[in-house]
C-alpha cells in the first residue's frame, strides 16, 4: 500500500505580529513550522502504515528550498521518503495551481491508495488545496476527518466531524482525506532516533522539467486569484470577560448594558 | 574560516527539544519545587524522548550522537526548567555515562548503561567528602581489593542524586584511595550502586536552588563491589575522572546560558510593559545598557560552551590534545555562573519587588546557576586550570 501526505511549510503564526498602523502581517524574523494541521495528518499515515504493514509514505511539499526542513521533521515523524517540488516557475501559486502542481507529482510517483492532506493551512486557511487536489486527481475525497480506522480488506470507517457531531463513513480506495486534530490518538514527539534516521532517509526534489505538464497551469499564469494584501481587521471593541456564577453574572451584565445604554431601566 | 552553524540534523533536534520542553516539561516545573527529588514520570519522559542515551554507544542504547548535540538539550532543558534540576539530572547522567562507556568493563555496561538510559535507574558522580571536595589528592575514602572483589570504605557528601539512586535504582561513578603515598597517583575509579547496598548509609541536606534534584552523602561501610565495576585501570582514576568532570563542565556552561537567556526574555517581557515615570522602564538608558551588556555575555558564554563542546568532540575523533579540552572547558566554566547570575539578579532587580518573590520564577534560576561556582568544580578551580595551562605546570602552588 502507498499513502501520500502533503504538507506545507508555514510562518508560526503564533509569532506573527500585526503593524499597527497598516494591519499587515509583520513576517520577517518569524520561524517557519511544519503547518500543525499537516502533522496530524503525516501522524496519522503513520500510524496507519505501521498498523498495516507492507506500506510506505511518502511526503511532499511544493515550496522554496527552505521547506525542506518541514519535510525533515515529516521524515523525523516516520515518513519513508520527501519529496520537494520546487521551481520558480511555481512561485506565486493560489490554491488551484498549487493542487494542479501537486497532482502533478502523485501522477509521477504513479500509485497510491490514500492521499493526506491537513485540514488547512494556518496562514492562509483556505482549506482549499485537498478538496482542489482530489478534482484533480478524479478521486472521492472525505474532509474534516477525526479519526480513521482500516480493516484488514482495506476499507476505511472513517469520522468526520460536522457542525453537530460527526459523520460515520465508509470508503474504498483510493481516496483523499484532509485531516482535523486527531481525536483517536495523542499525537507525539518523534524520539532522537527517528531524528537521527531522517537524515539518511530518500530525499528528492523535483523542479518544473521533471513535472512536466502544462506549463501555462503553474504559478501565478496558472492562478486565478491573487493575494493583493494579507491583514487582521482593526479591533472593533474591548471585550470584557465576566466571571462569576449564572445569578452574579447575569447582574453585573445588566448593569454594564444599562449604563453603555444597550438596556435602558423600566 | 569559522562555520557557526549548527548540523541539519542539530538543529531538527533543537526543534523536537523545543516541543518535547513545551509539552512534558514546562507544565510540570512548578510542582517542581515541592518535592525534593527527581519525579519517576520526568524521569521516564526523557528516557521516552531518548535523551538519556544520547552520547552512548549504540551497542549498549545509546545514539552516540556528538557532544554538540548533548549542550543543545542541555540548553533547552534549561530554558524550560528554571530550577535547573531537570538539566542537572540530564548532565550528570550524560557526563558519568560517557565515562562509564569509554572505561567500564563489558559486563558494566551492559548491566548499567541499557537500565540508565531507559530511565529504570540514574548515574550520578560522586568524589566529594565533607573535609575536601577540590583537593581530590586528599581525599579519605579507600577502596582494596579482597579476592575478586573491591572493598571500599570511607564517605561522601553534597552528592546530586542521592535519594534517586537509593529510591529508584542505580548508583555513582565513586573514587577512592588505593595507593593513599602516591596522592593523585593512587586512586581508583569505579562505579558503586547505592540502593540495597548493605553498608551504604544516607544522608540529606538541603540545598537553596534545584529543588528537584536531591543532594546529600552517604557513609560507605566495608561496601563489596565486584571487579568488574572498576572504571580504567586501578590507580589512574583521577585521570578518567577528568573527562567527566569537563564533559559535566562544558554541558553546564549551556545550562547557565541556557536559564540566563530564558531569564533575560522574561525581563525584556517585563520592561517593555512596566511603566515609571510615565514611561516604560525599557526606555530608560540604566536599563537598557544593562540589557545590553547582559545579552552580550550570555551570548559569549554560549559560544564559550559550545567552543568548549565542540574541542570535546574534536578530542573524541583524535584532533585536539587533551590539554585543548581542558582550557577550553576551564574558560566556559569559569565565567558561566556568575555571569548567568548576574544576568539573572538584573532581571529580577527589573521586576522591583515582585522579583524577590517566590513567584518570580526568575529567581528559582537564580538560585539555580549559583550552584555551579561550586559543583562539578568550582569557579577558582577552573581559573587554576587557565592559569596552569598559560604558565606551565611548574607554576601550580600545590606542587
Ligand atoms: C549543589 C551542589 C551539588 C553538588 N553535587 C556534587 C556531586 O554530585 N558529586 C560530587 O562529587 N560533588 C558535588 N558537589 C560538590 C562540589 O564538587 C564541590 O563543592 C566543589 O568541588 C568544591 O569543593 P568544596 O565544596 O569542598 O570546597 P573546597 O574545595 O574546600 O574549597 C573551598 C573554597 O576554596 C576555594 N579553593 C580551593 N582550593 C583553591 C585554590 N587552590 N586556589 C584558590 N581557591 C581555592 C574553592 O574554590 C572554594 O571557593 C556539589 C556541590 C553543590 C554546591
Amino acid at each position: 500500500m502507498k499513502l501520500i501526505a502533503c504538507i506545507k511549510q508555514v510562518p508560526d503564526t503564533t509569532e506573527v505580529k500585526v503593524d499597527p498602523k497598516t494591519h499587515t502581517l509583520i513576517r520577517d524574523g518569524v520561524p517557519s513550522i511544519l503547518n500543525p494541521y499537516d502533522q496530524f495528518a503525516i501522524e496519522e499515515c503513520v500510524r496507519i502504515r505501521d498498523q498495516i504493514g507492507d506500506c510506505s509514505v511518502s511526503v511532499l511539499t511544493m515550496g522554496p528550498p527552505q521547506a525542506r526542513s518541514a519535510l525533515m521533521r515529516c521524515l523525523a515523524l516516520g515518513a519513508d521518503e520527501a519529496i520537494l517540488i520546487s521551481d520558480k516557475a511555481f512561485a506565486g501559486s493560489d490554491t488551484w495551481a498549487t493542487a494542479y502542481t501537486l497532482s502533478l507529482a502523485i501522477k509521477k510517483i504513479g500509485f497510491f491508495d490514500i492521499v493526506f492532506c491537513g485540514q488547512q493551512a494556518i496562514d492562509g486557511d483556505t482549506a482549499q488545496v485537498g478538496p482542489e487536489l482530489a478534482q484533480q486527481l478524479g478521486i472521492p475525497q472525505v474532509t474534516y476527518v477525526e479519526k480513521i480506522e482500516i480493516d484488514n480488506k482495506n476499507k476505511l470507517t472513517i469520522n468526520k466531524q460536522t457542525e453537530d457531531g460527526y459523520q460515520i463513513l465508509e470508503a474504498k480506495l483510493p481516496l483523499l482525506l484532509t485531516l482535523l486534530p486527531p481525536t483517536s490518538f495523542q499525537p507525539e514527539h518523534p524520539p532522537m532516533s527517528s531524528i537521527l534516521k531522517a537524515k539518511r532517509k530518500p530525499f528528492n526534489i523535483w523542479d518544473v522539467e521533471t513535472l512536466g505538464g502544462d506549463k501555462s497551469r503553474f504559478g501565478l499564469d496558472g492562478s486565478f486569484t491573487q493575494v493583493i494584501k494579507t491583514y487582521t481587521p482593526p479591533k472593533r471593541g474591548e471585550c470584557e470577560l465576566i466571571e462569576d456564577n449564572p445569578k452574579e453574572a447575569a447582574k453585573k451584565l445588566s448593569k454594564i448594558l444599562c449604563k453603555n445604554e444597550a438596556l435602558t431601566k423600566r | 574560516m569559522v562555520d557557526y552553524r549548527f548540523t541539519e540534523e542539530q538543529e531538527l533536534f533543537r526543534e523536537s527539544m523545543k516541543e518535547f520542553c513545551a509539552s512534558e516539561i514546562v507544565p510540570k516545573t512548578e510542582k517542581l519545587t515541592e518535592v525534593r527529588r527527581m519525579p519517576k514520570e520526568i524521569i521516564k519522559a526523557l528516557a521516552k524522548f531518548e535523551l538519556l542515551g544520547l552520547i552512548i554507544d549504540p551497542e549498549y542504547g545509546g545514539l552516540g550522537t556528538d557532544v554538540i548535540t548533548a549542550g543543545i538539550a542541555a540548553e533547552e532543558l534549561a530554558r524550560a526548567d528554571p530550577s535547573c534540576s531537570i538539566p542537572v539530572l540530564f548532565l550528570v547522567g550524560t557526563s558519568w555515562g560517557h565515562v562509564i562507556d569509554k572505561y567500564g568493563t563489558e559486563e558494566a555496561k551492559k548491566e548499567i548503561l541499557p537500565k540508565a538510559i531507559n530511565g529504570e535507574q540514574i548515574i550520578g558522580i560522586a568524589t566529594t567528602e565533607s573535609d575536601i571536595g577540590s583537593d581530590l589528592g586528599s581525599m579519605k575514602t579507600k577502596i582494596s581489593k579482597k579476592g575478586d572483589k573491591y572493598i571500599i570504605n570511607g564517605e561522601k557528601m553534597y552528592i546530586s542524586g542521592v535519594a534517586e539512586a537509593m529510591e529508584y535504582g542505580g548508583g555513582h561513578v565513586t573514587l577512592a584511595k588505593m595507593t593513599p603515598d602516591k596522592g593523585t597517583r593512587g586512586m581508583c575509579l569505579f562505579y558503586l550502586p547505592l540502593k540495597d547496598t548493605k553498608g551504604i548509609t544516607p544522608t540529606y541536606v538541603e540545598d537553596i536552588g534545584r529543588e528537584a534534584i536531591s543532594c546529600g552523602g552517604f557513609d560507605i561501610n566495608n561496601v563489596e563491589i565486584p571487579k568488574h565495576y572498576l572504571l580504567g585501570e586501578e590507580n589512574k582514576g583521577f585521570y578518567c575522572v577528568h573527562e567527566g568532570y569537563e564533559l559535566a563542565r562544558g554541558l553546564i556552561a549551556l545550562v547557565c546560558a541556557g536559564a540566563a537567556s530564558k531569564a533575560l526574555e522574561n525581563g525584556i517581557a517585563y520592561i517593555k510593559e512596566r511603566k515609571a515615570f510615565g514611561r516604560h522602564i525599557g526606555k530608560y538608558e540604566g536599563i537598557q545598557f544593562k540589557l545590553a551588556e547582559n545579552h552580550v555575555r550570555i551570548q559569549a558564554l554560549r559560544e564559550l560552551g559550545y567552543k568548549a563542546l565542540w574541542t570535546y568532540d574534536q578530542e573524541i575523533q583524535g584532533k585536539a590534545s587533551r590539554f585543548d579540552v581542558s582550557m577550553a572547558i576551564a574558560m566556559a566554566k569559569s565565567v558561566a555562573s556568575i555571569w548567568a547570575s548576574e544576568a539573572i539578579n538584573d532581571v529580577m532587580q527589573w521586576q522591583g519587588a515582585f522579583g524577590y518573590t517566590k513567584e518570580c520564577e526568575d529567581q528559582k534560576a537564580w538560585r539555580a546557576v549559583r550552584s555551579f561556582t561550586l559543583a562539578e568544580g568550582s569557579t577558582e578551580i577552573m581559573k587554576l586550570i587557565i592559569a596552569r595551562e598559560l604558565l606551565g605546570k611548574e607554576f601550580l602552588a600545590y606542587r
